[in-house]
């Protein structure tokens, strides 16, 4: 199929799906206008908005006037992600008048088993934009403000100076922005809620509530860079980062609806292996602390990525660390791959999930290795014995691959075998040889 | 005088030390910064030694503390998770 048609497609996909939009708001409010208006039993809601929150509202936690504060309320949401997803959906349909949405990436396919307000269709549009469509088709009665963009000091600044939220939904995927947004809290005297996520594990606490704590209370100096793993590199199961998430509405109804036991003072560690949740309590707000103290070092925003050492967000940074004759271009190395030795340095479980034919998978990690060295050597001597010289070192991005030819070298510095680095790695395999090859 | 006590990894701490909990024996009572650098020395934690949190049964433990540890006292070794 021709690339204009695809385009032509998508086009006609989405007119339809907007006229569709619009016969079922049509439908609704013919169908239920009775409901939606002013009543004479109830002057704060429609009839719609007391059946719909009914199940929440006859509790005493809530109670009609939980239920106006909620519908009263404005919270900003940093990221619609494994952990924004689940917050949103829950503090949408709870009913909460307006919620701000924050992200700049867009729906990828590796974001669909945890993202669940995206859907297949969306793919390649603003994550912003979907998770929208999504809330506003659970609930049309509250407002959602869509907002594509980076957050950082000045973006972050410019939205908090024209709108007061009562609550920050910290769902975002790394530590500068983490930062960020306590900092921002506490200069505006907002609560955070907290949440975060990796692997099978999770985090939820809230920050700056009530005299309590804040990040750097905890955590005055951010990680260093290479200590921190992203959900792209040690992964994450959907349903982890969905409970935390879903906590995460949870602390947020609790704090609007004025509720007591907001989890604020303590910290939960949600172990996903074994399906534990303990209970941490934390320290008291430090009066030493560089933002919430008595003596603030830190009065204004400052440049969170120059202060983590790192960028605001979880995509990973190329190095480029060779000679440009110890490489060879993908095309390159797509037309001699079958007659040469090639080694994948990527981690046995990526390997074993997708690999190309003819490859040896030596993960970078064990690289070093005694017994890896043998196996390599006892593979070189073979293959020179064969006149075979040439060795293609290969993993995901063209990274590690990178390192991993610059160690090899030093190893086998005495033998005549020649290290290359396959530029771009399997991404680039995947996007400029064979589309075919998952790009993960 | 020497306890043993059970020493649980969460996030980049598990990743490093290879596993989710331990049992360690150290001295008693021991100050906060000893503990710390018995823990980061033992499990080669040093990368992350600035971004620990140490709850002695699921409590906080100050920095300027001096902690009485009983045997089968259990030290959460908790860094910050930042995914999402
Ligand atoms: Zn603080």
């Amino acid at each position: 199929m021709p690339k204009q048609d695809f385009e032509d497609l998508k086009l006609e996909i989405k007119r339809l799906r907007e006229e569709l939009h619009q016969k079922e708001e049509f439908l609704r409010e013919r169908q239920y206008k009775k409901l939606q208006g002013k009543n004479v039993y109830n002057d704060q809601f429609t009839t719609e908005e007391i059946v719909r929150y009914s199940r929440q509202m006859i509790m005493p936690n809530i109670n009609p006037h939980g239920q106006i504060a909620l519908k009263n309320s404005k919270i900003l949401i940093v990221g619609v992600g494994g952990l924004g997803c689940p917050a949103a959906l829950y503090l949408a349909s709870a009913g909460v008048g307006e919620i701000t949405l924050i992200d700049y990436d867009e729906v990828e396919l590796t974001n669909l088993h945890r993202q669940i307000l995206h859907s297949e269709s969306d793919i390649d549009i603003p994550k912003v934009e979907s998770a929208y469509n999504s809330l506003k088709r659970i609930n049309s009665h509250i407002k959602v403000i869509p907002l594509r963009l980076h957050a950082n000091s000045l973006t972050i600044k410019d939205i908090i100076t024209k709108n007061k939220y009562h609550v920050i939904v910290d769902g975002s995927d790394n530590v500068a922005t983490r930062y960020l947004l306590n900092d921002v809290c506490v200069m505006n005297d907002i609560p955070l809620v907290s949440g975060s996520a990796l692997q099978m594990e999770g985090q939820l606490t809230v920050y700056h509530y009530q005299g309590g704590p804040c990040y750097r209370c905890l955590f005055p100096v951010p990680p260093p860079p290479h200590a921190v793993t992203s959900c792209g590199d040690g992964g994450v199961l959907g349903a982890v980062p969905g409970t935390i998430g879903v906590l995460q509405a949870l602390e947020t109804i609790k704090i609007l609806t004025n509720s007591s036991g907001v989890l604020s003072g303590r910290l939960l560690l949600f172990d996903g292996t074994n399906t534990t949740f303990r209970n941490v309590k934390l320290r008291e707000r430090n009066l030493k602390c560089d933002v919430c103290g008595e003596n603030p070092t830190v009065k204004t925003l400052i440049d969170y990525e120059l202060f983590c050492g790192s960028s605001s967000h979880d995509k990973v940074i190329n190095i480029d660390i060779l000679k440009c004759n110890e490489q060879i271009d993908i095309i390159d190395f797509s037309t001699i791959l079958k007659d040469n030795v090639v080694l994948d340095v990527r981690p046995k479980i990526e390997y074993q999930m997708c690999n190309l034919p003819n490859t040896v998978n030596i993960p970078f990690t064990e690289i070093e290795k005694d017994d890896v060295f043998e196996k390599l050597n006892k593979l070189f001597k073979n293959k020179l014995a064969d006149g075979i010289k040439n060795v293609y070192v290969l993993c995901r991005r063209g990274n590690d691959s990178q390192r991993a030819v610059s160690c090899l070298k030093k190893k086998f510095s005495e033998s005549p075998i020649i290290f290359y680095n396959v530029k771009g790695g399997l991404h680039a395999y995947s996007k400029f040889v064979d589309t075919s090859f998952p790009r993960y | 005088m020497n306890v043993e006590v059970k020493v649980l990894f969460f996030a980049k701490a598990r990743e490093v030390a290879g596993k989710s909990c331990d049992i360690l024996s150290v001295s008693s009572p021991i100050s906060y910064l000893q503990l710390l650098e018995e823990i980061v020395t033992t499990y080669s934690l040093a990368d992350i030694k600035r971004n620990i949190i140490l709850a002695v049964n699921e409590e906080y433990c100050n920095l300027d503390t001096t902690i009485y540890l009983k045997p089968g006292d259990e030290i959460a070794v908790i860094p910050p998770l930042s995914g999402g």
